[in-house]
């Protein structure tokens, strides 16, 4: 089993995308937050789990990695949801084009399953706004998607 | 002696209703197992119901509640009806990390679960907590979307369903 190999196939592709964008976009991973942004800031973070790795049949257990990658934009509040949803484009265009690659002969094959988001957050809908909360306090606008994936490593 | 023909679709129907509560029962108690528990309330709040249906509030507190059939009466389901398993807490969207978290006034005991300890950054969710400092999660960030997606959830449908299937009279008994 090669974890990391996975991971890297669902993180790397994002981490292209976001430096290529002008300004390059700071991308943080598990183990590495961002813990001392400045509300002025914006950043994605993106968060890989794995779930079940193997599923067990009669005689064996076969390799079944399957796991959840969630990504979240952190843009400035206030400011309107124009740019944190340019920032979440690109992460849902990688994660389509990472679905739509043809499985290769080596490596990792990833496909992902429906891609849930964004939300956004501070949200101000409900029956207690956010702003009327201590939520208000947030300091930044945050969309998050996410997407099941089911991954294979090929010997 | 096999069993008339003639109560296969009654016995079906018996069968799948307790494949439903069982599956319930075995999601329940794997969201409880997954989820964070620090009072213990949020733990214990899971409700299966129908859609727009009464969700209530936690069940216990200070410890992580077992859910068994009591907790999915029969008498609920209804054919061609939609289920939601659901949590009743107000802060359930705070703690399955959908939103930032925002700092309860608990009074301080020992948590449930055990917990890790790190800074949470303005703005972070619940469990995004990293580093050193003194705020704390019971449960690993995301865990919410991983026991959905990844599988887990797929496998407790399966076994709990599977359980219940096989107690209904003329499949499993």
């Amino acid at each position: 089993m090669n974890y990391q190999t996975v991971r890297a196939a669902l993180e790397g592709p994002l981490l292209t995308a976001y430096n290529n964008l002008a300004p390059a976009v700071p991308v943080y991973f598990d183990n590495v937050f961002d813990d001392n942004a400045d509300s002025n800031e914006e950043f994605v973070h993106v968060n890989v789990l794995f779930g079940l790795t193997t599923q067990p049949t009669l005689t064996t257990a076969l390799d079944q990695i399957r796991g959840v990658v969630v990504v979240r934009t952190h843009t400035p509040k206030g400011k309107g949801p124009a740019r944190n949803q340019t920032l979440v484009d690109t992460a849902f265009t990688v994660l389509q084009t990472i679905n739509n690659t043809a499985k290769p002969s080596t490596g990792v094959y990833v496909r992902l399953g429906a891609i849930d988001g964004p939300t956004f957050s501070p949200s101000f809908g409900g029956t207690t706004p956010d702003q009327q909360s201590r939520r208000a306090f947030t300091p930044f606008f945050i969309s998050r998607i996410e997407a099941g994936f089911q991954a294979q490593v090929i010997s | 002696m096999a069993r008339d023909i003639k109560l296969l679709v009654k016995d079906i129907e018996e069968a799948t209703l307790k494949g439903a509560q069982e599956a319930c029962v075995q999601i329940m108690n794997g969201l409880s197992k997954a989820g964070p528990a620090y009072t213990g309330r949020f733990s214990s709040a899971w409700y299966a119901v129908s859609r727009g249906g009464t969700v209530g509030g936690a069940r216990s507190t200070g410890k992580l509640y077992t859910y068994d059939k009591r907790n999915v009466p029969l008498a609920r389901f209804k054919e061609g009806t939609w289920y939601n398993i659901v949590n009743g807490m107000d802060y359930a969207d705070e703690a399955m990390d959908l939103v930032p978290f925002v700092i309860k006034d608990f009074a301080k005991q020992d948590p449930v679960k055990n917990q890790t300890r790190g800074k949470r950054a303005e703005g972070g969710t619940r469990g995004e907590v990293s580093g050193s400092g003194r705020n704390t999660s019971t449960a690993p960030m995301d865990w919410w979307p991983r026991y959905n997606a990844a599988g887990q959830l797929d496998a407790d449908l399966a076994q709990g369903f599977r359980r219940g299937f096989g107690t209904a009279r003329g499949f499993g008994k």
